[in-house]
């Protein structure tokens, strides 16, 4: 797992057992992970820290998921960092705004920390 | 002196039909002279005879005449079937006068009838538009008819007031000047003018009233009369704003109660395979995990219990069991499960409960289930470093019990207070500081009011937090 040493998680989520969970897979896995609770310390914590990927939940306090991925995407620094939407899906989300907030994958609540593992090495191009 | 007499006769002239009247001026001396004299007055005196004969049949027929269109005058009668025809002229005028008279009768009767069934009719008819108009003025949907010229023949109340005239003095008068929403009038002409692609159109159509926005579902028909010619416009407007609130609320309660029973099963999920795939590496963080797991379960089956219990006690088939409780030991029972919570969003909780002595007729579970549901939303809108107390009151003398829980929290508009325990309500300016069904403050008013009869009161001040509460009866 060398090479996924220098690579940085934001995770944001107000469920904090969720945090914990895929924080602690993504550690495990040699990965520095940071820890947001809602969508305006996520958007704060990455544009100071300018992880490599973001993983957020959709329906938090402050900015939602797709707000914290569209405000990266207007940053010079911050554009290009990949996101995945980890939802419970029960909010009727449009695609076209999920697109247009630059987030490519979505991951659905309940859901696998192994699945989610795959994801995040997919997303970074790092071979599993 | 010369005495004269005047003699004066009418005698009937052969069959030409005429009358002669014989008016001599005759000197008496003379009756007795000679036979010239004689046999010319006796052939005056036959032909008087005839005349009278004539004379008396004539008046027989005339009174006869005269009687019977005196009877025919005052009412239908038969008399004319008695009249006897004879067979000279004025028999033959007779029977003509009873022909004419005869279809004269049979006209006037045709026209009786026909009259008496128009007449009938019209009584249907009238009763019949009266039970229109009657059904039209008592239904709920605004019914608004126009004829051909546009001119308001018809509305009822609901249509004066969800488009604010008066009905009485928009009869008659152009549409246009009638209802202030240019869309529904040029809507209403379109339909009559053949526009619309078909002769019935039905549209979604907004109205603001009063400061309000309404949303009507309108039905515009294009009534033709049998030339095919456009005899008017009916316009039936279906107030759908509750029906599209409900049906918008539901949609959200989907979503939400989809998103709440997602969210334990997510975190039971991730641990319970974490466990599996030997992530946790020590006995103290697998015991962490085991304490999650069991936590969430008891979240996951609370929610299922709110979403039961409320359609259980809405269609009356959840079961009750009252039993004497101290409202302080189910409070106690129901910071025990809430503890964890607070302290994980670092949210204080204080106690102020009177002793255990003092009861309550109640069912345990449910009164638990509001007092923690209570509980719940206190610490879910509650900001870090925040404070929730729990306190009971006794009035002995009232025999009442009363429960407060009360936050330091974020607080509800004024507006939206009076809908907080409507079922699917969720506070629009709070749905972002935590997550909810809007079921649980529905839930619990049902316990306390309809479960218990008791009372439920609420005040909150935006920005500053929440007072909510009960009383129930001591026993």
């Amino acid at each position: 797992m060398s090479d996924t040493a220098q690579k940085t998680v934001l995770i944001a989520d107000d469920e904090s057992h969720i945090l914990n969970v895929v924080s602690l897979k993504l550690k495990n896995a040699g990965f520095r992970v940071l820890c947001a609770r809602d969508g305006n310390e996520a958007l704060e914590m990455a544009l100071a820290e300018k992880p490599d990927l973001l993983i957020t939940d959709y329906h938090m306090p402050g900015l939602n998921g797709l707000e914290v991925a569209s405000r990266l995407r207007q940053s010079e620094t911050c554009r290009n960092i990949p996101a995945i939407l980890l939802s419970a899906r029960g909010y009727n989300l449009n695609e076209a705004d999920v697109r247009e907030s630059g987030i490519r994958m979505q991951i659905s609540k309940p859901f696998s920390p192994r699945n989610l593992l795959g994801l995040v090495n997919e997303a970074l191009g790092i071979a599993a | 002196m010369a005495i004269k007499r005047w003699f004066e006769w009418i005698a009937p002239l052969g069959v030409t039909g005429g009358l002669a009247c014989l008016i001599a001026d005759i000197d008496p001396s003379m009756l007795l002279i000679s036979p010239t004299t004689v046999s010319g007055f006796a052939l005056l005196v036959v032909g008087c005879c005839c005349g009278l004969v004539h004379f008396v049949s004539l008046r027989r027929s005339v009174k006869a005449l005269s009687r019977q269109s005196n009877e025919l005058a005052a009412g239908p009668s038969e008399a004319r079937q008695r009249l006897v025809s004879s067979d000279d002229l004025l028999g033959e005028l007779v029977t003509s006068f009873n022909d004419a008279l005869g279809s004269a009768e049979r006209h006037t009767k045709d026209a009786l009838s026909a009259t008496k069934e128009l007449q009938i009719q019209l009584k249907v008819a009238t009763s019949q538009r009266r039970q229109a108009e009657a059904i039209i003025h008592s239904i709920d949907d605004a019914v608004l008819v126009t004829d051909r010229f546009d001119e308001v023949l018809l509305a009822n109340d609901s249509a004066s007031r969800a488009l604010g005239f008066d009905k009485v003095e928009a009869q008659r008068r152009p549409v246009d000047r009638v209802v202030n929403d240019p869309q529904l009038v040029g809507m209403i002409r379109d339909v009559r003018l053949g526009k619309a692609a078909n002769e019935r159109r039905v549209i979604e159509h907004r109205v603001r009233r009063n400061g309000q926005d309404r949303i009507y579902r309108v039905t515009l028909s294009n009534i033709r009369d049998s030339q095919g010619e456009s005899g008017g416009v009916v316009s039936v407007l279906h107030d759908s704003t509750r029906e599209i609130e409900i049906a918008r609320m539901k949609n959200d309660f989907v979503s939400s109660v989809s998103h709440e029973l997602r969210t334990p099963l997510a975190s039971i999920r991730a641990y319970v395979e974490m466990l599996i795939d030997g992530e946790a590496d020590d006995e103290k963080t697998r015991r962490e995990f085991h304490d999650i797991i069991m936590a969430e379960s008891v979240r996951l089956g609370r929610l299922i219990d709110n979403i039961l219990n409320i359609s259980r006690i809405e269609s009356g088939l959840l079961e009750i069991k009252r039993i004497p409780l101290s409202v302080t030991v189910v409070c106690k029972e129901a910071l025990d499960v809430i503890s964890s919570q607070a302290k994980l969003r670092n949210v204080k909780i204080e106690e102020q409960l009177e002793p255990a002595f003092y009861q309550t007729l109640a069912d345990k579970d449910m009164l638990y289930q509001a007092v923690l549901n209570l509980l719940s939303n206190a610490v879910k809108y509650t900001p870090s470093g925040g404070t929730v107390t729990l306190r009971t009151m006794v009035d002995e003398s009232a025999k009442k019990v009363a429960v407060r829980i009360i936050d330091t929290g974020v607080g509800i508009p004024a507006k939206d207070l009076p809908f907080v325990f409507d079922k699917f309500f969720r506070v629009e300016a709070n749905k972002n500081v935590a997550k909810g069904t809007g079921l649980g403050l529905s839930l619990v008013k049902n316990i306390i009011e309809t479960v218990h009869k008791g009372t439920m009161v609420v005040t909150s001040e935006q920005g500053k937090g929440s007072s909510f509460g009960f009383e129930l009866d001591l026993c």
